[in-house]
């Protein structure tokens, strides 16, 4: 009965204790990472002040040189590192939120990759070869790149649908079709940048001033427009899933498609749309990259993002909030993670940080089982 | 636990700031010689154009070497075995302390170059043409800091040369170094010799150029055999291209095509292995480890002689910005120690070097590109 009418403190400190239940099997793993990494760097770098040392510069370049401000450096020491991070947690975001829907719907996209690489392909060309007013140019380029992102996306979700062909398979197979396609042919072939005078760029044509992502705070920064574009898509993600009848629909598809198809709900158009969404996140994520900060394709897209996707979506367990916050967690990890280099610690220690606790989140059981002996589920009993 | 690591945090700032008021002209002067370098994504343990960077700043002129995450002082004797006997006199040590930064993906190439001019560096080093952009961007924000750019001029957006008072370019005539390959090859080879060039751009062009001429010059009726891979990173296609050519004849083949070439040098081992005489020419460092028995020589370009020349300037305060192009007259090209024997070495060789002398001495001009070897008329004799 007292459950019935909460005051509202009560309820306040019981959706808190929900919201931590939930957060636990993410939370949990990432800590436990962080500390095994922290205890790896001390035993093998020459211990304890040497570990403080390269996490202390990991965080300042995560979130900006706070120690260098207070000693009275420009603000560019802040904004700075607020650039690398928001860039790093906008694609990460974006290819998160890609995996995220298609797993909605029960699908497993590990092409994210590839649809980031033809959205990313689509942007640099729109941003070069055609001449827009800047209102109208950026714009143009993310609709293009989630397009290409999307089409990239539908042909092995026709496949899925007409001919049962499993989406892993297909997916990441179109990947390495991507790689071919435009690192061997399109980049280095017809869509080279010409240059005169013998001289060798890398890459496409660099994209028209009017197309790039608008800086936020000046050139001091390359913190850009991306990130609040990875963030409003989170929230619209967010929103369609737990506000509308379509998001439902989603979710019921991936939960049980024959019990959906039951009910009435047409699970092709399902899947098709959630397949769609899916690519042309990913495509925006390739968008952000190119308007954001490289300007062009470059000779060859190094990052892995869309692989990274996966984890983000498994870590943020699948909801669009959740992904943004790994996302940017993550972001900033691997943006700062770059100065322990500084300390001797190799350049994949972020990677290596991000793969283990996408490990413990794999031993999810583990983490439940910790949160209902710490969190129960209901106060006091019955 | 917590009241620890604060104990810790609260020594280390303490000691930071006793130093900062103690001494701060000796600290300005350290800072001065602190040299960063960002490697591309190539990275530190490519064979070849990072490596002969990071041999140039951390073995040639710091004198350490880089081991479980930390520099540690090379043994003089060391030091002297990475260094060409040629220039054992000239790469003396330079005091400076080698600070370097890999780059895992393009878009940190921007915030590596920050992060090491935020440290204090004297001079910060981009190594490969990838960077230009980036090293463009971080010159223009931070006009006190000094760069050096290996193999590429800063570019404009369209293309064109833009000079920055606070950058150095080094770029490398490879079409020179390549020429003498090319005389080698004539001298070796009876009918044909082949060229596999990576992807089809002015870069490797200069190579193709340079190395016709020189077989012109010792062998006018010898054909070259040209063929491009379209890539840089297959070794596959470099094997392809290589067999393709050696079926066809060409008894020496030059390559000029990143990672592809060691699958030409693999294609002539195995051709060899099968009794043909056949050679290989290496590029950018002596590839000779490859395949010794095969490689007749390389066309050694000299990255790590850019780097500590700009590291020795900086040190005697004569580091000027502006593009250096580095030829045979400057050490920048060279050919890699021919080994192997081959009927009339000896003379061949004496030709080889009276080409090179008369490349240095500027009474030879080697050709760049196509245009220039349709009028190239070699010396006579």
């Amino acid at each position: 009965m007292l459950e019935a009418t909460p005051t509202p403190p009560g309820r306040l400190r019981r959706a808190a204790r929900e919201l931590a239940r939930a957060a636990l099997p993410s939370v949990a793993p990432i800590l436990t990472s962080l500390l095994v990494c922290f205890v790896a760097v001390a035993a093998l770098r020459g211990g304890v002040a040497v570990a403080v040392d390269a996490f202390l510069a990991m965080t300042w370049g995560a979130i900006g040189d706070v120690p260098r401000l207070l000693e009275g450096a420009s603000v560019a020491v802040l904004l700075r590192p607020w650039g690398e991070s928001a860039t790093k947690a906008a694609l990460l975001t974006l290819t998160g939120l890609s995996v995220a829907a298609a797993f909605r719907v029960g699908l497993f996209n590990i092409g994210a990759q590839g649809q980031l690489m033809v959205g990313a392909l689509a942007a640099a060309v729109v941003g070069a070869a055609v001449e827009l007013p800047a209102a109208l140019h950026g714009p143009a380029c993310l609709l293009a790149a989630a397009l290409a992102g999307g089409l990239y996306a539908l042909g092995p979700a026709l496949l899925k649908l007409s001919r049962g062909v499993h989406e892993v398979i297909s997916t990441i197979m179109l990947n390495w079709v991507a790689v071919a396609l435009i690192e061997n042919w399109l980049v280095p072939g017809p869509l080279r940048a010409q240059v005169g005078g013998g001289n060798s760029v890398a890459g496409t044509a660099q994209i028209h001033e009017t197309a790039e992502l608008p800086r936020l705070v000046g050139e001091v920064s390359r913190l850009n427009a991306g990130i609040l574009l990875a963030a409003g898509a989170a929230v619209v993600l967010w929103l369609w899933l737990a506000r509308f009848v379509g998001g439902y629909e989603w979710r019921a598809a991936g939960l049980g498609p024959e019990a959906a198809r039951a009910a009435g709900i047409d699970v092709r158009r399902t899947v098709l749309r959630a397949m769609l969404t899916s690519g042309a996140l990913a495509g925006l994520a390739g968008a952000v990259l190119v308007l954001g900060t490289e300007q062009r394709y470059p000779a060859t897209l190094g990052a892995p993002y869309g692989f990274d996707g996966i984890a983000m979506a498994l870590i943020g367990q699948g909801h669009p909030l959740g992904v943004l916050a790994t996302s940017t967690l993550f972001g900033g990890l691997r943006a700062g993670g770059t100065r322990m280099q500084l300390f001797g610690v190799h350049k994949s220690f972020p990677e290596l940080i991000q793969g283990l606790a996408l490990l413990l989140v794999a031993a999810r059981l583990v983490w439940t089982k910790l949160a209902d002996r710490w969190l129960p589920a209901r106060e006091g009993g019955p | 636990m917590r009241r620890v690591l604060l104990g810790v945090l609260v020594a280390m700032s303490g000691c930071k700031k006793a130093q900062d008021s103690k001494a701060p002209a000796p600290k300005e002067a350290a800072a001065t010689r602190l040299v960063g370098l960002v490697t591309d994504i190539g990275g530190r343990g490519d064979q070849s154009f990072n490596d002969s960077a990071l041999r140039g700043l951390e073995a040639w002129a710091a004198g350490v070497a880089f081991k479980g995450g930390a520099h540690a002082p090379l043994p003089p004797a060391a030091r002297e075995a990475t260094i060409p006997p040629e220039l054992r006199a000239r790469v003396r040590p330079v005091a400076v302390k080698p600070l370097v930064v890999q780059s895992k993906v393009q878009e940190d190439y921007q915030p590596n170059l920050q992060l090491v001019v935020d440290q204090g560096a004297g001079l910060v080093i981009g190594v490969g043409f990838a960077l230009e952009n980036a090293v463009e961007t971080v010159a223009k924000q931070n006009p006190d800091a000094r760069f050096l750019l290996i193999d590429s001029p800063v570019l404009d957006a369209k293309g064109g040369l833009l000079a920055l008072k606070n950058v150095r370019t080094v770029i490398f005539k490879e079409h020179e170094g390549s020429f003498l390959a090319g005389a080698l090859a004539g001298l070796v080879a009876k009918e044909r010799v082949g060229f596999v060039g990576g992807m089809e751009i002015p870069l490797i062009k200069k190579f193709e150029a340079g190395f016709k001429a020189g077989v012109k010059t010792t062998n006018p009726s010898a054909r070259v055999l040209v063929q491009y891979t379209g890539s840089f990173d297959n070794v596959q296609h470099g094997k392809q291209a290589g067999a393709d050519l050696l079926s066809k004849g060409a008894e020496v083949v030059f390559h000029a095509a990143g990672s592809d070439g060691s699958g030409v040098i693999q294609a002539v081992k195995e051709a060899r292995a099968g009794g043909a005489a056949v050679f290989a020419i290496g590029v950018d460092s002596d590839q000779a480890h490859l395949a010794p028995e095969a490689v007749l020589t390389s066309m050694v370009k000299r990255v790590d002689l850019a780097v500590w020349q700009a590291a020795a300037d900086l040190e005697a305060g004569a580091l000027s910005g502006g593009d250096v192009i580095m030829g045979l007259a400057e050490g920048g090209v060279t050919l890699a120690p021919v080994t192997l024997d081959f009927p009339g070495k000896a003379e061949a060789l004496a030709k080889v070097e009276a080409l090179r002398a008369a490349v240095v001495s500027g009474a030879l001009a080697v050709p760049a590109n196509d245009e220039a070897l349709q009028t190239f008329s070699p010396p006579s004799h």
